[in-house]
């Protein structure tokens, strides 16, 4: 689904040169449920907009669904985000201007989808995250939860093959934190391919598979007995 | 306390909006200093004094209908006459043109028999001895005409009269050392010279279009009463008698001879009217500036406001954070009025040039003077005003920033 | 999608409503502003008779030698003597010509009761009607042979027609003009070409329409002076016949030449003319002649009031100062919403869709500016009778096609100034948003 070979990042400023990432490897599988962990800066930002195709990368290949996404041009990186692509964000970036059912509504306009479809799905996406009571609230009436659960809403909505989610309980309280993770696992669990960013160690338990990434550069736990213990401490105390 | 370079810095990250204000103010100060030098001009223009005693004067332009030039003779005397003696009428006159009438006669003058050009330019009025009271003209040396003097003369075939009267400033022209009184002078190709008896402070020609700037108050009095089939009866009232005579006279005239016709719209008017009429142009085009002006210092104090506004909002957490690092509220407005000044300064500066390129291009293009540098002057003071006070509102707004800001996000 | 961002843009529009409002006006106040003073331009710079303005010439000569053309850059003078403009007549060497100069015409009624009035009335030749394309309601022009005879013919218009006929069919019953008897051979229709294009020396080509016309023979015989302006370089001397003969100008001249060649062709008669008249003696100079078609002629003799070009010109800079600030307000607008645009790029939407919708948005405010400006150029419009003389005020109107270029202009300069904060409103990177939290 998703596959990062020799992968390089550089950020060029006047005075020098960055590596965000470096010879950056990695597979994510069709239905995967990957967890991306790392301490801050270590790149896994980076990694996240250059798979959601929000930024060009410096070198090495990067196949989105089996297409080399490197000489795609502004207009075909922005329909593969349209299609391919559901996004999650840590804060929610739900656009305060619309309501709940125009905030859904916006990738699927861009779509060109008719009206009665785009409606039938916003109300099925609303459905499945439970709001869709609230089509008519605006961001700004919604607990951080709920608001939350509109931006998953409106990342399912165009049936995305890959759903990006970063820190997508960053912003929350525990308790809040709890469901919006259960409905990540739910829609794992329908067949949906994510990929989510995250500092939490027991977020990333709760994943199928962990990449942790240190210095632009994907470590490879496994080998790594620093880390495997914790890991696997924090897979012991998840409550699922 | 001005902190010069953190603003520069900060105002190259904002190079668009920099340079947006900076256009306006120099746009808006090239067109300001330009209405306003073209309002002033007209204005000008417009209080130029005739050398009428402008209140109480009532102007009938009168056509004969069905008569030759020569047989007006009698019908002209006959009306005169009539006028002077109805009530509420202190004098009057036939006269062929006058101050503001928009068309006259004009001629050169030469002081020497032989000399091939002109010494000065002028126009000519033609009338009787009542010519001076009537207009309300002050007589400043010498004597008015006597009525032996007077003659009639064909409108085809006027001669040159041995005595004339002129004004101030053609007496100036012609003679600058000041001793046109008694002099001789010759009046268009004449061979007959004109003996100089009397001078008048003013009388303005009777153009008001720029050909006859150079020679404004340029006239020549000649003492004749013209024979023509479309004379002006210039009627001075008793004071407060104005708008009845305006009624009586036309009335009393058609009485007399009902084988004319004054014109529809202008036929019978005040002077007021006349002047009113005459300077429509220039007053409506000084209005016209002057709104012009308004709207457009409004709507660039407008924009000025406008972007402040948005880069404030976009700075509150930068402001907060120097809140919190100790600046005070007077560090912040000042922060934003220097701001302010140094675009509204490279705006003007910018502007100024403009200002004058423009007029220098309206001058070959049009009729019009050099640009005054007081305006100059004067708009850039009035735009660097402006500007501090339309950022005055925003920049206290920023000065309210709390310093807690600074922890949040955006 | 158009609906869906024009909504979008409305939405934004109404979340700042100072600023649109701010916009609105400035678009409006500078598109009325310009829109007035054009309509002014537009009726004064309008063409008189677009069908004929390449084909209706005045010949110019100068019968007064280089001193005094030196004073009026170097031009002859505006109007021809009465020798040169007969002499002309006489060869006849255009398809048609004709000699005309405003008359001082009195309508005395038969209705003794009736004072006499005056209305504008021109002294010219037969020619001039199917020259000037002069539409008739009743009858025609006088004959040639009428010219050659000075009959006591005239033409009138209708509305004069109106008024002494009730507008009955008046052709053949009589008039008095100055106290003596004409023919009427015809009377027009509704004609007041604008500006008026055959007499712009003594107008200001801004003037109540002509209401008679007589044979210019007819008026010489009667020795009917000039109405309009009498330019004399030197003393004439006394009496009508000195005066008629001297080289005084003031009767002007038209003449029609179909094609180039004809034109051309009249160009070399006079200069062949104006040779004749070297080696007789009367002129001691080199030639200068001009032929000016309609158009040039209109130019020449500066029929745009300089406050028609001043004001255009100030209300252009006006225009310009205005989007510039609308450059300014919606670079502010567009990109308080970056991080919204952020979201849209990530969420699908190309730089084109970005584009697309803001340039919507700033149409709305073109639009909306177009109607505050409409509404104001009405105003202006009005208001136009402050400036401008009352025959120069009642030609502005707010037409159709001044309402349809007006929201035009509206809408076109807004999205054009609307491409750079546009721009840089498709230049925010999607990814922003993710990273900035």
């Amino acid at each position: 689904m998703l596959k990062m070979t020799h992968l390089s990042k550089v950020y060029r400023t006047e005075v020098v040169e960055t590596y965000a990432l470096r010879d950056f490897n990695i597979n994510v599988n069709e239905g995967e449920f990957v967890a991306v962990t790392g301490p801050s800066g270590s790149g896994k930002t980076t990694f996240l907009t250059i798979a959601g195709l929000l930024e060009t990368f410096t070198g090495g290949q990067y196949h989105l669904d089996g297409v080399e996404v490197s000489n795609l041009n502004d207009n075909e990186r922005s329909r593969i985000r349209n299609e391919k692509i559901g996004f999650i964000f840590q804060a929610f970036n739900l656009i305060p201007d619309l309501n709940v059912f125009d905030n859904v509504e916006v990738p699927l306009r861009y779509r060109g989808m008719k009206a009665p479809e785009r409606k039938q799905r916003i109300m099925d996406a609303l459905e499945r995250v439970g709001l869709a009571s609230r089509a008519k609230h605006y961001p700004a009436e919604l607990s951080g939860g709920q608001q939350q659960r509109v931006a998953i809403a409106r990342a399912l909505a165009g049936s995305p093959r890959l759903l990006l989610a970063d820190e997508p309980t960053g912003n929350l309280d525990t308790q809040m934190a709890r469901g919006v993770m259960e409905l990540l696992e739910e829609i794992h669990r329908e067949g949906a391919t994510i990929v989510m960013v995250t500092h939490d160690p027991e977020l990333a338990a709760r994943a199928q598979r962990n990449v942790h990434i240190i210095d632009g550069q994907v470590v490879d736990l496994a080998e790594d007995p620093r880390f495997h213990h914790a890991v696997h401490a924090a897979r012991a105390n998840s409550p699922a | 306390m001005l902190h010069i370079k953190p603003i520069l810095v900060a105002l190259k990250r904002h190079k668009a909006g920099t340079i947006l204000i900076a256009m306006q103010i120099a746009l808006t100060l090239a067109i300001v200093c330009n209405a306003l030098f073209i309002i002033d001009q007209r204005l000008d223009r417009i209080a130029r004094p005739t050398g009428l005693d402008e209140s109480n004067l009532v102007i009938i332009r009168n056509r004969w209908v069905g008569v030759t030039d020569e047989a007006t003779g009698p019908l002209i005397h006959g009306d005169v006459q009539a006028l002077r003696q109805l009530p509420g009428v202190q004098d009057a006159i036939s006269i062929n043109s006058y101050p503001l009438a928009g068309g006259g006669w004009s001629t050169g003058v030469r002081v020497n028999v032989d000399d091939k050009k002109s010494k000065a330019h002028t126009t000519l009025y033609f009338s009787d001895e009542h010519m001076l009271p009537t207009m309300g003209a002050r007589l400043i040396a010498g004597r008015n005409f006597t009525p032996d003097e007077v003659t009639d003369a064909k409108a085809n075939a006027v001669d040159t009269p041995a005595v004339i009267i002129i004004t101030k400033a053609l007496a100036h022209d012609l003679f600058p050392d000041g001793s046109a009184l008694g002099k001789s002078v010759y009046v268009s190709d004449t061979k007959k010279p004109s003996t100089i008896v009397g001078i008048v402070e003013r009388m303005q020609v009777p153009w008001n279009s720029s050909w006859a700037d150079a020679w404004a108050e340029n006239a020549v009095f000649q003492p004749y009463v013209l024979m023509y089939s479309g004379n002006v009866l210039l009627i001075r009232t008793k004071p407060g008698q104005q708008d009845a005579v305006m009624k009586s006279a036309p009335e009393m005239l058609f009485k007399l001879n009902r084988m004319r016709v004054f014109p529809k719209e202008n036929g019978v008017r005040t002077f007021a009217n006349q002047r009113e009429s005459i300077y429509k142009r220039d007053r409506g085009m000084a209005i016209l500036m002057g709104v012009v002006c308004l709207v457009l210092l409004g709507i660039t104090a407008a924009g000025i406001v406008g972007l402040t506004s948005f880069w404030v909002g976009q700075r509150r957490k930068q402001i907060g954070v120097r809140r919190a690092l100790g600046a005070t509220k007077r560090d912040i407005l000042s922060y934003f009025l220097t701001e302010n000044l140094l675009i509204g300064t490279v705006g003007v500066l910018i502007g100024a040039l403009m200002a004058i390129g423009m007029n220098l291009w309206l001058v070959t293009q049009f009729e019009m003077a050099r640009l005054s540098l007081a305006y100059v002057a004067i708009g850039v003071v009035a735009l660097l005003l402006l500007g501090q006070g339309a950022v005055l509102a925003p920049a206290m707004r920023a000065s309210r920033v709390q310093p807690v800001e600074a922890t949040r996000s955006v | 999608m158009f609906a869906y961002y024009l909504q979008l843009g409305l939405r934004s529009l109404r979340k700042n409503p100072l600023l649109t409002v701010l916009m609105v006006m400035a678009i409006g106040c500078g598109v009325a502003a310009s829109m007035t003073t054009y309509s002014v331009f537009r009726a004064t710079s309008n063409n008189p008779i677009p069908n004929k303005s390449s084909q209706l010439y005045v010949p110019q000569i100068d019968n007064w030698g280089p001193e005094e053309a030196a004073e009026n850059k170097g031009e002859p003078p505006s109007s021809l003597s009465y020798t040169d403009a007969i002499n002309l007549m006489r060869d006849k060497r255009a398809k048609r010509q004709t000699a005309l100069y405003p008359v001082a015409l009195s309508i005395v009624p038969d209705d003794m009761n009736m004072l006499p009035f005056r209305e504008n009335s021109y002294a010219v030749y037969a020619d001039a009607f199917p020259m000037f394309d002069v539409p008739f309601l009743f009858g025609g022009g006088w004959t040639a042979s009428e010219d050659n005879a000075h009959a006591a013919v005239a033409v009138i218009g209708r509305e004069l027609n109106d008024k002494l006929f009730h507008g009955a069919n008046s052709v053949g019953r009589e008039i008095n003009l100055n106290g003596r008897t004409y023919r009427i051979t015809g009377v027009m229709d509704t004609w007041n070409p604008e500006p008026m294009f055959y007499d712009p020396v003594n107008t200001n080509a801004f003037a109540d329409p002509t209401e008679v016309f007589i044979p210019y023979t007819r008026a010489i015989e009667l020795e009917m002076p000039t109405f309009g302006n009498n330019n004399c370089n030197k003393d004439p001397g006394n009496g009508w016949d000195s005066w008629v003969h001297s080289e005084c100008v003031w009767t002007g001249f038209w003449v029609e030449l179909p094609t180039k060649a004809d034109a051309d062709a009249y160009r070399r008669y006079l200069d062949g003319y104006v040779a004749e008249q070297q080696r007789s003696g009367r002129f001691k100079w080199p030639k200068n002649n001009r032929l000016r078609n309609v158009t040039e002629w209109l130019d020449f003799q500066k029929v745009v009031p300089q406050e028609a070009k001043v004001s255009l010109l100030v209300s252009m800079g006006f225009l310009l100062i205005c989007l510039v600030n609308t450059v300014g307000l919606l670079l502010a607008k567009f990109m308080r919403r970056a991080p919204e645009i952020g979201v849209r790029r990530a969420l699908g939407a190309s730089r084109k869709e970005i584009y697309t919708q803001f340039l919507i948005e700033a149409g709305a405010v073109g639009l909306a500016g177009g109607v505050v400006g409409l509404l104001l150029t009405g105003v202006g419009v009005i208001g136009v009778s402050l400036v401008f003389d009352p025959q120069i005020a009642r030609l502005a109107e707010l037409d159709t096609s001044l309402v349809a270029l007006t929201l035009l202009v509206a809408v076109l300069a807004t999205v054009l100034a609307a491409f750079y904060p546009t721009w840089r409103a498709a230049q925010v990177q999607p990814a922003w948003q993710l990273k900035s939290n």
